[in-house]
């Protein structure tokens, strides 16, 4: 196995995590503040249903996307009038990792504004700020940790996403293969030696994503 | 008859507490007196804005916030009211200078002489400015949060409960703090308390709320001690309360004397001009129906009886020593002095049952 091929299929594996964390971003801490700040009916069904693809066979999960991105599936129409292929491309990789990294983010993202006392928002709106003023100056810097601790999280869960992105993406070396389906690949082609390799770059990404969060992300109780 | 320059009318429920309240006063420095669980904090919240909106209609310091009929309902952002709740709650991802810009705007001048200047001043907080939030203590804590609130140039002040998180002996600086900082201002303030003690000496007028309902209003010495309001203030703690300043002082003692001219002998030696509030126990005022001789009571008073009032073995003796003060007594001493209204009695009070709470 060359060094360009690892090269290749770790730039990629990079590239889905960050793409994917990039377009979860936003609707997960949306998705957090509201399920932290409101009340509403159904809000257990609807925490519920986002941790489904965190708990649901990662392939029952890629079977759901498949049929939702396919040509064949209830929006296939709407694919094709658009002509966009996204079965079998690094896209629906990506799209893949978003799904099973979205569930991780927002409970990061909940648990980390649940616990900034909502005290500071409304102190803030009396000195003359927005509401949207008052997050972004205030609660969203005091449940940062908790918010970057979240996106972290995402970010290498979708590294290692295996089950979902095979079904959608396929294993197409150069074009969707990343290190999980990589390391797979080499094993079934006896290739030992590749996948020890790409093992040991993901445990490299891991470890080091993992000390980030563990070490000064980590939320330590409520922000005071 | 021109409009009240404040106006409070609110009607909330809450499951089970309802607050509804139409309250109106002109003086400038209102205190909110009430147990708690009454519904001060919610009332100071509905007159932020922080509650959903109901049939409000609020006027504060002459100017409309809240008028339901009018359809009109400023935004809490819009309302410029200086808020200090009662933690602080001192934004903790920044400083103590960080808080303040917050409120005063990025290019604030925290020197000169602006507002925010000059609270720096009157509040010393001066050497605070590069600590981080948590690094003050309670005392400090609530004198920035008090800062930050005037930093924003607010139409008026709203306190709630600023002393209740602070143990007693910083109690008595903050409310120093408080009362020059109230002094210097010529905004309207708000001054939630459930301490009768702080009750007396802050505010103007009192306006007394309990379980969502309006008591009583007026001066709160008057009050405090009128017969609708006393259970719940004797309830709460309610004492003597005197405000004097220094007249002459000594290496072991001084004297003040009250704007009535009664005068008294504190046990610590205070600068000459100093103000002073003092609480004094009903309990710890002795009365003596002849002149006392040689006693160590460093207070000896010469009082008139003007009111007796018994309740279950207790007596409370309104006497008129120059300031309106209350001895409690026990009914037998009543009945073995013979003590009526209009009697003459000498009302003895030692030097240190004289606590100074400002």
């Amino acid at each position: 196995m060359s060094g360009a091929e690892i090269a290749e299929i770790t730039g990629l594996t990079l590239r889905v995590g960050a793409v994917a964390t990039a377009a979860i971003l936003l609707p997960g801490i949306a998705t957090g503040l509201l399920l932290a700040r409101r009340s509403f009916r159904g809000k257990a069904l609807v925490q519920a249903v986002i941790a489904l693809p965190m708990v649901l066979p990662p392939v029952a999960v890629g079977l759901a996307l498949l049929l939702l991105l396919g040509r064949r599936g209830p929006l296939g129409p709407l694919w094709s009038a658009l002509g966009v292929e996204l079965v079998f491309t690094w896209w629906a990789a990506a799209i893949a990792a978003a799904a099973v990294g979205f569930p991780l983010l927002a409970r990061a993202c909940e648990q980390a504004f649940a616990a900034v006392d909502p005290g500071y928002e409304r102190l803030a709106r009396t000195l003359g700020l927005s509401p949207l003023q008052a997050f972004l100056r205030v609660t969203l810097p005091l449940a940062r940790r908790g918010v970057i601790y979240g996106a972290l999280l995402a970010f290498t869960r979708a590294l290692g996403e295996f089950g979902a992105t095979a079904l959608v993406a396929g294993i197409l070396p150069g074009r969707t293969e990343t290190l999980a389906l990589g390391i797979y690949a080499r094993v079934q082609l006896g290739e030992d030696g590749g996948a020890l390799a790409l093992c040991a770059i993901s445990f490299a990404i891991a470890l080091a994503a993992m000390l980030i969060a563990e070490s000064w992300l980590r939320p330590q109780g409520r922000s005071r | 008859m021109s409009e009240a320059a404040t106006q409070i009318r609110v009607a909330i429920s809450r499951g089970a507490f309802s607050l509804d309240v139409n309250l109106s006063w002109d003086a400038r420095v209102a205190v909110i007196f009430g147990p708690s669980g009454s519904g001060k904090s919610t009332l100071l919240e509905a007159v932020l804005g922080l509650l959903p909106a109901g049939a409000a209609r609020i006027r504060v310091g002459g100017s409309w916030l809240d008028d339901a009929e009018r359809g009109l309902r400023l935004r809490p952002e819009a309302r410029r009211l200086g808020w200090v709740p009662q933690h602080a709650l001192l934004f903790p991802h920044l400083g103590v200078e960080g808080n303040l810009r917050f409120a005063a705007g990025r290019g604030a001048d925290l020197s000169g002489d602006g507002t925010l200047a000059r609270a720096i001043e009157a509040l010393e907080i001066g050497d605070l400015l590069g600590r981080r939030a948590h690094e003050l203590s309670g005392g400090e804590r609530q004198r920035v949060a008090i800062a930050r609130a005037l930093a924003s140039r607010p139409r008026a002040l709203l306190l709630d409960e600023p002393l209740a998180s602070l143990d007693l002996p910083l109690r008595a600086r903050v409310l120093r703090h408080l009362l020059r900082m109230r002094d210097e201002l010529e905004i309207p303030i708000l001054w939630i308390t459930h301490d009768p003690d702080e009750a007396q000496v802050a505010g103007e007028i009192a306006v007394v709320i309990e379980r969502g309902r309006l008591v009583a209003t007026g001066p709160p010495r008057e009050v405090l001690w009128s017969r609708a309001v006393l259970p719940l203030s004797e309830a709460l703690g309610l004492e003597n309360s005197i405000d004097a300043r220094v007249v002459s002082t000594s290496a072991l003692e001084c004297s003040v004397e009250t704007p009535r001219g009664l005068r008294l002998v504190l046990p610590v030696a205070l600068p000459i001009g100093e103000r002073v509030c003092l609480s004094l126990r009903a309990h710890d005022v002795l009365l003596s129906a002849d002149p006392p001789g040689r006693v160590s009571a460093r207070n000896v008073l010469a009082a008139r009886v003007d009111k007796i009032e018994l309740a279950q073995g207790d007596a409370s003796v309104t006497l008129d020593a120059g300031e309106r003060l209350v001895a409690r007594l026990t009914a037998g001493a009543v009945e073995r002095l013979g003590l009526r209204p209009g009697s003459q009695v000498h009302a003895l009070i030692k030097a240190q049952a004289l606590r100074r709470i400002a």
